[in-house]
């Protein structure tokens, strides 16, 4: 609400005179202007007058008795502040000293006796009018203010309560003084990684804050889907390409960690370098910024890739934003990114990295208020879903009910659902998050449907890889060959021109839970279902295995497992 | 904080020069010295000399920039940067959106 000075009921004016004639023409032309008028003949009343009557303006004198009219201003002023007082000196001499010391003394303007009415009136006129300027830039500040404490209430209230795993992911976010659009995601993929993200919108409050919503959405949907970390960011990217200005984009860190694997993924969108250490302190790695932040391009650099890391379970993975390198102390000096890698060597060994970094920041800054918002985010590398995976011997013992072709029951299903990929969309479909989707649609969120995910990805790479592509998994027996094979896989998915994969799901609802019954079917020749088996408890032992490792989660995470049709078709239950 | 602005005899060539810092507060200058610019074809350097400081804020305003090139098929060149301005620039990859000298 901004006050009008000017069109103001009840304006009230401070006329500080020791003059009495002074005092009465004042009175005069004050009420011809509106006001109120209250007098005091001396500095000393006048401050005690202020506090009573609250004015709109004062008028001082200069030489008066008891306190002198720059005292008396001073004090007023002292009184006043926080909000716009105008105060004009009315002086019976003018010299440049006399104005220089009205002016130090907090005054707003100088009148020299005598004066017509009409320069009196556009004088006052000309105070108000500051007046109103003030309340309105004050109006101003506090909407924005409002603004930016909603924008922050939004990330941290709305947004960031759904984070997942924040048990164990350390995330520290202390906001500038006016919210400056850092964001900090965290979501579960289906096969037990864990996705997560550091943003940092450009601008300040509410403006920098509107992408937000979608971005949160997108991660967290496409993320529980199962789509890829690449697929993820390229459709954040391009909404927020179609949602934000020219000038407003995200400079974001994103990873997917996963202890399966023992990898982690990571992709550097205008973030500072993001860190990974082992649990002794040391570096190990410094993923640097490879594309511009998010939303700035309408499709995502093609040279750009997401770095793959090897890593251990005990590993450190540490993003941050640039506020922590800029945060600046009183003697102006930034924190710079040499304290920040000590602090971060010293917090990752007690596993409090970002709360250390945090500390010593603040120590830094003596309390001076921040510019940018400041953001941590610190994840340990192991501990997520499905850890190693042990080949149970009783699982692989090829017993011979896994053979023979199970009646479920007699029953109907309570729902069924197919879908089958041909030719060339093989290469260019993934349709395992088109699958769970169907299966969060009819039965809603479970935790079992990550393992769901799993035995589906699973066994659909495999139908596609040795089943349509005839790709042999002995060429992966060494970590070259490995390579060798996705080299061969690339070439062949792009040569693709027939083929098929036929996707089947059946779940039935028991007296007690359900059972889904998943069959994939392909259009290879199969493969030598006793000697792969046979193969397996021989290898059951080895460390190193790079090939198999696939059958063997399936075979841990379903209730059963059957091969027909010389092993093209599969089929999988389980309870749930 | 001051952004001064040289067009070219031939009208093809606009060079913005920035002083100090190039942040927010440059916001309607820097606008004004190149928005009513609009000889096609031409080159637009940014000159980054004298800046001593940069932030966000500036990228998205050097974005706004390329939007208005782009319009006019003309080419941007910053030139200049100090180690820490580049610095701000690479981690934001600005160099595979445009040429820095």
């Amino acid at each position: 609400m901004v006050t009008d000075l000017a069109n103001k009921e009840d304006k009230v004016a401070l006329v500080v005179e020791a003059d009495v004639i002074h005092q009465r023409l004042l009175h005069k032309l004050l009420g011809q202007l509106g006001y109120q008028v209250f007098i005091a003949e001396n500095g000393r009343r006048g401050i005690e007058l202020y506090s009573e009557c609250m004015p709109d303006i004062v008028l001082m004198d200069i030489d008066m008795p008891v306190m002198d009219g720059y005292q008396a201003a001073r004090e007023i002023k002292k009184l006043a502040s926080g909000r716009f007082l105008p105060l004009i000196f009315f002086v019976k001499q003018d010299s440049e000293d006399i104005y220089i010391n009205c002016f130090d003394a907090g005054g707003d303007g100088v009148v020299v006796w005598p004066f017509s009415p009409q320069y009196f009136h556009s004088k006052v006129k000309s105070v108000e009018r500051i007046g109103i300027l003030y309340n309105q830039l004050q109006a101003l500040q506090q909407s924005q203010q409002q603004d930016a404490e909603l924008a922050e209430q939004l990330m941290a209230g709305v947004i960031e309560a759904r984070n997942y795993g924040t048990d164990k992911i350390n995330i520290v976010a202390q906001a500038a003084e006016l919210f400056s659009g850092d964001i900090h995601l965290t979501a579960l993929c289906p096969n037990g990684d864990v996705n997560v993200l550091l943003g940092d919108f450009t601008g300040h409050g509410l403006r920098s804050s509107i992408g937000a919503i979608p971005l949160a959405e997108t991660f967290r949907a496409m993320t529980k889907k199962g789509f890829s970390l690449d697929k993820i960011i390229a459709e954040v990217n391009r909404q927020l390409y179609q949602l934000l200005p020219t000038d407003l984009f995200l400079a974001a860190a994103v990873a997917t960690v996963s202890s399966h694997d023992q990898s982690v993924y990571i992709f550097n969108a205008g973030l500072p370098d993001v860190y990974l250490l082992s649990e002794s302190g040391r570096i190990k790695r410094k993923v640097n910024s490879v594309h511009p932040p998010l939303g700035i391009m309408e499709n995502l650099l093609s040279d750009t890739a997401i770095s793959v890391h090897t890593v251990k379970q005990t590993d450190t993975l540490v993003m941050f934003s640039d506020g922590v390198i800029e945060a600046r102390a009183p003697s102006d000096k930034m924190f710079g990114i040499k304290r920040l890698e000590k602090c971060m060597k010293a917090g990752v060994v007690s596993q409090q990295a970002a709360s250390t970094i945090i500390e010593e920041v603040n120590a830094f800054c003596h309390g001076l208020p921040q510019e940018d918002d400041i953001s941590i985010i610190e994840v340990p590398c192991g501990g997520w879903g499905a850890t190693s995976v042990e080949v149970s011997k009783q699982a692989i013992n090829l017993n011979n009910t896994n053979y023979c072709l199970l009646e479920h029951d007699n029953v109907d299903p309570a729902w069924q659902w197919q879908m089958k990929l041909t030719g060339t969309r093989l290469a260019s479909v993934n349709p395992i998050p088109m699958v769970m989707n169907q299966i969060q649609e009819i039965e809603g969120e479970r935790d079992r449907w990550q393992s769901i995910y799993t035995i589906l990805t699973e066994l659909y790479v495999n139908a596609l890889d040795h089943g349509v592509l005839g790709l042999s998994s002995e060429l992966k027996s060494s970590p070259e060959g490995f390579a060798e094979y996705f080299k061969e896989r690339q070439l062949r998915l792009n040569q693709l021109a027939s083929g098929y994969i036929d996707i089947e799901l059946k779940y039935y609802a028991l007296n007690q839970g359900a059972k889904l019954v998943i069959r994939i079917k392909d259009s290879g020749e199969g493969f030598d279902i006793k000697r792969f088996f046979a193969k397996a408890s021989e290898d059951n032992g080895t460390s190193i295995k790079l090939s198999g490792r696939g059958i063997e989660l399936v075979l841990q995470l379903s209730d059963t497992l059957h091969y027909y049709e010389e092993g093209s078709l599969v089929e999988v239950s389980v309870l749930c | 904080m001051t952004v001064t602005r040289l067009i070219s005899d031939n009208n093809k060539k606009l060079t913005i020069t920035i002083q100090d810092k190039f942040d927010f507060s440059l916001y309607q200058s820097f606008r004004d010295s190149y928005s009513d610019f609009d000889s096609p074809n031409g080159q637009i350097v940014l000159d980054l000399h004298k800046t001593s400081y940069m932030d966000s804020s500036a990228l998205g305003m050097i974005l706004l920039l390329k939007e208005h090139a782009d319009k006019l098929a003309s080419k941007i060149v910053i030139t200049g940067p100090n180690p820490a301005v580049l610095q701000i620039l690479e981690i934001a990859q600005f160099q595979k959106m445009m040429t820095i000298e």
